[in-house]
């Protein structure tokens, strides 16, 4: 009914500008996958190919020696191994800390409310700065740690006022019911209200875990142990440092001198190989993070 | 009767304390992380001893040393100058970007086609910065895809990421390649709470398309660009440094350094903690004005829609 009033309102007829925008639309959209396409074209192609610069969408002259050294070292798996470690420690401690003083902040009849509320407020309009936050960590010992990356930014204000604004959705009646039924507080919360809450903890625990897998800013401040490092630092290594020739050693040079090898074969590889994880389950996914979007936009 | 309201007082007690226990996780991580670092700007004025600790340490002679070191320091001004610069172009193209990408992908009739060209623009997004710079500079190099371009115009090639003449140009087009999606779904859902019988209303005023827009779906969406408007102003001097640090090479990089870098490289990499802190308080207090200031004109302008 109200898509179809709005078809009606706005006339069925097709203007010229909904062919324009159509074509601009499309457009847009090679913009933001051709770069991606061109990415992954240059990775597999000759070196020659590569650079004449001729390589568009597809690959030319295939040549996998770029993922041949990417994935034939050890130091990928190990940062694979690092992430998914650091991302699953991620999501759950920032899922159930928001989780619980969000539930907390949701119930009128507590007191401290309006306090703690004010406390978190001020966090995001002011902060100490990169090197007091940098020395707390270092003073704590948690340098070179999985906590130094999963601690300092669990708790996102942004994140406990969506989770408040859906515990409000969602308590209410329900608390009372189970309260009459002399239930303690804990127990409402763990064994009613977290059940019900699934959505809500899929789509933020899932903006925890590609927030943490692309994660650089904290691993470059906190993690200087080469065997800690998560993939980002890895990738970074790989496209900075002399073309992949620092993480690779003789095998980078040795392919590099046989002419089979572009710098770019290798980079590219690897930028690939840190961004699949993430593009395969995105389709997956989309629907997900669109919907955690939304929940903060009712809410702000 | 008195019995039962001591019992009552005492549950309530009780359900306080639940309360408060659910919040300390939260609150412990808080403090530690976000409070204690605000007391760590002590340091700034200090001469700091990690051994002796932030209180022990004792304070600065001309306690704004720090602060007159820096605006001495022959870097200095153009330091600043691109911090603004760069906050300030970034914020006209990627404010504005996402909500007129909105507005058009609000016009697109057939909803499929808008699901898809949605589901497209958000890919973007989830690229780190680390693999967004691999691209910028790959692409950038004199057989990259940018001078591929170039050549299709008949200019030259030349390796771009050299000097700071296309380092703008490159981050703030890829600052907005990447946001540009993402950031129009909070407008596009503002959109859809849009009263569908005012555009049967306008439709008997014999409005066309472009009224339309005018007067019923920006008025909608008005309320979300000012929020988003003033939570943009105080990201304007803290970059994503980086970003700023990976598109660094031996070539731009005293040209393109920033504030924020520049408390990385000074206060991190070589340990002057004191002077990077007392540095970084000018961003935040500097910050801090703007959010002030645009919230104040916003709330001038329109009252509703100011964020306190």
């Amino acid at each position: 009914m109200r898509s179809g009033e709005k078809k009606t309102g706005r006339g069925r007829r097709i203007h010229l500008f909904d062919v324009v925008l159509a074509a601009a639309m499309g457009g847009l959209c090679i913009i933001f996958i051709y770069p991606f396409v061109n990415i992954i074209a240059i990775s597999l192609s000759s070196n020659v190919m590569i650079g004449s610069g001729r390589v568009t969408w597809f690959p030319r002259e295939l040549n996998p020696a770029g993922y041949r050294l990417v994935f034939g070292k050890a130091p990928i798996y190990l940062a694979y191994l690092n992430t998914l470690k650091y991302c699953l420690l991620f999501a759950l401690v920032n899922v159930l800390a928001t989780a619980m003083i969000a539930y907390a902040l949701a119930q009128n009849e507590f007191a401290c409310r309006k306090g703690i509320t004010v406390i978190l407020l001020i966090t995001m309009f002011f902060s100490g700065g990169t090197v007091p936050t940098y020395l707390v960590v270092s003073n704590l010992k948690l340098m070179d740690t999985a906590w130094a990356l999963v601690l300092p930014t669990a708790v996102s204000v942004y994140n406990v006022f969506v989770y408040r604004a859906f515990f409000k959705g969602i308590t209410g009646e329900l608390r009372e019911a189970a309260r009459i039924d002399g239930a303690g507080e804990y127990r409402i919360l763990f064994r009613i209200i977290f059940p019900l809450s699934k959505p809500l903890f899929a789509t933020f625990g899932l903006f925890a875990v590609v927030g943490m897998w692309n994660n650089y800013m904290e691993p470059l401040l906190y993690i200087r142990d080469a065997q800690k490092q998560p993939i980002q630092m890895v990738l970074r290594n790989i496209i900075f440092q002399a073309g992949g020739g620092v993480t690779f050693g003789s095998d980078y040079y040795a392919m590099a001198d046989s002419g089979m090898l572009n710098p770019k074969n290798v980079q590219y590889a690897a930028i690939v190989a840190a961004t699949l994880p993430i593009m395969i389950f995105y389709p997956f996914l989309q629907k997900y993070f669109v919907q955690g979007v939304q929940v903060g936009a009712v809410k702000g | 009767m008195k019995g039962s309201d001591l019992a009552l007082k005492r549950r309530g007690i009780k359900k306080q304390g639940a309360f408060l226990v659910l919040c300390l996780p939260a609150l412990l991580l808080t403090f530690l992380f976000r409070y204690v670092p605000m007391y760590g700007i002590l340091i700034g004025f200090k001469n700091y001893r990690p051994n002796r600790g932030v209180w022990g340490s004792e304070w600065l002679d001309p306690l704004f040393q720090n602060f007159e070191r820096f605006f001495n320091s022959p870097n200095c001004w153009n330091i600043i100058e691109n911090t603004f610069k760069i906050g300030i172009i970034t914020l006209i193209f990627t404010y504005p970007m996402p909500i007129l990408f909105a507005l058009l992908l609000n016009e697109i009739k057939s909803t499929r086609y808008k699901r898809l060209v949605q589901t497209v623009s958000y890919i973007p997004h989830f690229v780190s910065v680390v693999v967004l710079v691999g691209m910028l500079t790959g692409f950038a190099s004199a057989d990259g895809l940018f001078n591929g371009i170039r050549a299709f115009f008949g200019a030259p090639a030349v390796n771009m990421n050299e000097g700071d003449r296309y380092f703008l140009l490159m981050y703030v087009g890829s600052a907005v390649w990447q946001g540009m999606g993402w950031g129009s779904i909070i407008y596009l859902s503002a959109l859809t709470n849009v009263d569908t019988s005012l555009y049967d209303v306008a439709d008997v005023d014999g409005a066309g398309r472009w009224q339309k827009m005018l007067h019923i779906e920006l008025p909608a969406i008005l309320p979300t660009t000012m929020v988003m408007l003033i939570l943009n102003t105080g990201t304007v001097l803290t970059q994503d440094y980086t970003k700023i640090l990976l598109m660094q090479n031996d070539t731009n990089r005293s040209l393109v350094e920033v504030i924020a870098t520049f408390v990385y490289r000074m206060g991190i990499e070589q340990g002057q903690f004191g002077y990077t802190t007392a540095v970084n308080l000018l961003v935040s207090l500097i910050s801090f004005f703007l959010v002030f200031t645009t919230n104040m004109i916003v709330r001038k302008l329109s009252p509703e829609n100011s964020l306190w």
